[in-house]
């Protein structure tokens, strides 16, 4: 297996393909990835050739138009989409080559994801859908409650734990999905247009939070359409037609 | 390894992870540590039983395969272990110690048969008096002769009563209690008379249900003729329901007498202990077969001589054909049931993919939602298996009851019972689980 340890980290420029025995240090690495779904005649390219890396504690936007592959990439990088071709490497290590048990460890203590579409259990409650990846974390059922309410107070929504999705607005479930994502602590945090269906004032105490999960050293990624939220990221990846735009550091 | 390498070395290198002010508890208390499996296995549970709350008629009628299958089994374990006790201690009170010589069997299974041994010559006085003044190995002879007819006391009357013409020494042999009153004497006996030993039941439906020391002293009528009632004998009880109770027993040269029509009889030969049987048997057998002239050995005997052995081989074998016939029934409904909780988990499956993807994404490995589907399905069959051996237990008791005999619950058949349709869960289960288990993520996602 090929061990990070040995690597010296090194700036890439995108579409810089690294041979096959250089790993690289980055937290996350991304090289010539392409996602082509097979629609009928034409196959149909939602990501062509993306190539970037993400280091550790960075606060990455990205941002483009609608259709542009933003979230079919956020799901390869939170390891639930496989690539049709390209490599993906996460902490120096291939997803390609980890395994069920090593996807699900990922994806439950490393990864925090808040999906466009929330994604909630339609029969559990808010509190029990926070609860969900503390559950496969093998924690029990007493500090699942604790730290579930914490998460879910911290997005404001302590008054609304029993409630379940269909008895949420729209804003709250994002909410609740955000709660979820946090609870387990994650290192890297995706959020695909977290804000979306928040009011401004809710909007800025979501990002305030991520902000400071930020300066607590936590990685985060964020899709959005909003130049504000846009701003408050370091840097900013650009999206259109599957492909990198624009990559700038705005800070 | 590779994951836990990961978490600590590298994905850990932030400073200050766990002590954000919000997300994190003030203070960590020390609690119980259980292994991780055991919450995700409590979380299958909840999930099981909420699903099947949730889906309760569709739960309900994939339990009937299995509930059938199981309360079958229970049932007749639990009516046979019932019969066997009451077949054992009817049989050993007289155990293997009596063998009887008759005109026919006491089985016969087929028309032919029964014309055949009608044209055996009766079994007479003389033959039963012979074999106990030659065969010096029977200890004990009896006769007893045998007729039916309706027994009547005042203006109450009974039908189909069993009318035994015994000689004293079947006290002794079938072992019988006389609770109230006494037995005939010898003097009684040898001239004739008209008294009668008569079961409960005759008391029950002649004498309602009198103490049966008022009965003793009382008149029966038997086709015209009165005995005097001398005493009445304890009560046996049913077996396969049928009375064992419903008899009067007369001096054997009294119901010669009344029963002139009537004179094969069979001899009862009862030896001191099992070990001397087949030598009493066979000298027994020597005498008789020498009465009927049937000096060649390929000659057959022209009467039957037989132990009690016959109702036990009997019992035995219909048992053992009730038993197949059970396991039959209740393999054929497993495999239905198991194929009906199949189907049904096949169809949870694929309604639940996007829960399925949920899970999957937030950190649900295979394994979890394997264990999942798995456990639903046994949760499913288990509660089948119970209720099954709850109905298996209910209809044993009604048969008991109405059949009268001892209802011998055994908490084996019912472990038995719920982990069979348990492992018809497993079986079932593990093609949907597995095939659950096997989604991938982000399409379970999309699902509708
Ligand atoms: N499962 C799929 N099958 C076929 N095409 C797909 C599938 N998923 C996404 N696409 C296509 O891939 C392209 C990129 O989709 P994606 O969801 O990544 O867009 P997006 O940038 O997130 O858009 P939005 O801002 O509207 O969320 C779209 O054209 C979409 O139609
Ligand atoms: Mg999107």
């Amino acid at each position: 297996m090929e061990s990070p340890a040995t690597i010296e980290p090194r700036a890439l420029e995108h579409g810089d393909l690294l041979a096959h025995d250089a790993v690289p240090a980055a937290l996350i690495s991304m090289r010539d990835i392409w996602k082509t779904y097979e629609m009928g005649e034409e196959p149909l390219h939602a990501l062509r050739g993306v190539s970037f890396d993400v280091q550790r504690g960075e606060y990455l936007a990205i941002i483009g138009p609608s259709g542009s592959g933003k979230s079919t990439l956020m799901n390869l990088i939170g390891c639930l989409d496989t690539p049709s071709q390209g490599r993906y490497w996460i902490n120096g290590k291939l997803v390609s080559e980890m395994d069920d048990d090593e996807l699900a460890h990922i994806r439950n203590k490393e990864i925090g994801f808040v999906f466009q579409t929330f994604n909630l259990l339609a029969r559990a409650t808010a509190l029990h859908n926070v609860e969900l990846p503390l559950i496969y974390a093998g924690i029990s059922s007493a500090d699942r409650h604790e730290r579930a309410k914490n998460a879910l107070s911290s997005v404001e929504l302590s008054d609304r734990m029993m409630h379940r999705p269909n008895e949420l607005s729209g804003g709250q479930r994002q909410r609740v999905a955000i709660a979820r994502a946090l609870v387990n602590h994650p290192s890297l945090l995706l959020a695909d247009e977290p804000t979306g269906a928040l009011d401004s004032h809710t909007s800025i105490e979501i990002m305030n939070l991520f902000e400071r999960l930020h300066a607590e050293g936590n990685t985060i990624i964020v899709v959005t359409h909003e130049p504000d939220i846009a701003s408050r990221a370091h840097r900013v990846i650009a999206i259109r037609d599957g492909q990198i735009e624009k990559d700038e550091k705005i800070r | 390894m590779e994951t836990e390498l990961l978490t600590e070395t590298a994905l850990e290198r932030r400073a200050p992870r766990r002590t954000g002010p919000r997300l994190e508890p003030p203070r960590r208390r020390r609690r119980l540590r259980l292994p991780p499996a055991f919450y995700t296995t409590w979380e299958s549970l909840r999930i099981a039983l909420s699903s099947l709350r949730a889906n309760k008629l569709r739960t309900a009628l994939t339990l009937v395969g299995v509930v059938v299958g199981v309360a079958a089994v229970i049932a007749v374990v639990t009516i046979i272990k019932g019969l066997d006790q009451t077949v054992a201690s009817t049989f050993s009170s007289q155990g293997s110690t009596v063998f009887t010589i008759s005109k026919r069997p006491s089985v016969i299974t087929s028309r032919e048969d029964f014309i055949r041994f009608n044209r055996r010559k009766d079994v007479t006085q003389d033959d039963a008096e012979s074999i106990a003044r030659l065969c010096n190995l029977c200890w004990r002879t009896g006769i007893a002769a045998n007729a039916q007819a309706t027994v009547k006391a005042g203006d109450r009357s009974s039908e189909g009563v069993r009318i035994r013409g015994l000689t004293l020494s079947m006290f002794a042999i079938e072992d019988a209690v006389v609770e109230a009153g006494r037995q005939w004497t010898d003097v009684e006996e040898a001239a004739g008379r008209d008294v009668a030993v008569i079961g409960p039941d005759v008391v029950d439906n002649l004498f309602d249900g009198a103490p049966f020391d008022r009965v003793v002293g009382r008149q029966v009528r038997v086709e015209g003729r009165s005995y005097e009632v001398v005493g009445v004998t304890e009560r046996l009880g049913k077996i396969f329901g049928f009375s064992r109770d419903n008899f009067v027993e007369i001096p054997y040269p009294t119901f010669k007498k009344a029963f002139t029509a009537r004179t094969s009889l069979i001899a009862f030969i009862q030896v001191p202990e099992e070990a001397q049987l087949t030598a009493a048997e066979d000298q027994a057998r020597a005498i008789m077969r020498n009465r009927r002239g049937k000096t060649f050995r390929e000659e057959e005997d022209g009467f039957t001589l037989e132990t009690q052995d016959v109702f036990i081989d009997l019992y035995k074998s219909a048992t053992a054909n009730i038993y197949v016939v059970t396991i039959g029934v209740a393999a054929i409904s497993l495999v239905v049931g198991g194929i009906v909780v199949m189907n049904i988990m096949l169809v949870s499956v694929t309604e639940r993919t996007r829960e399925i993807g949920i899970r999957k994404a937030v950190g649900a490995s295979r394994r979890d939602i394997l264990l999942q589907f798995l456990i639903e399905a046994v949760v499913i069959t288990s509660i089948g298996g119970l209720l099954g051996v709850g109905f298996g237990f209910a209809l044993a008791f009604v048969l008991a009851k109405a059949m009268g005999f001892p209802l011998l619950f055994s908490a084996g058949s019912a472990i038995l019972g719920v982990s069979v349709s348990s492992a018809v869960g497993i079986a079932s289960g593990l093609w949907p689980a597995w095939k659950a288990s096997k989604l991938d993520p982000i399409e379970a996602l999309r699902a509708e």
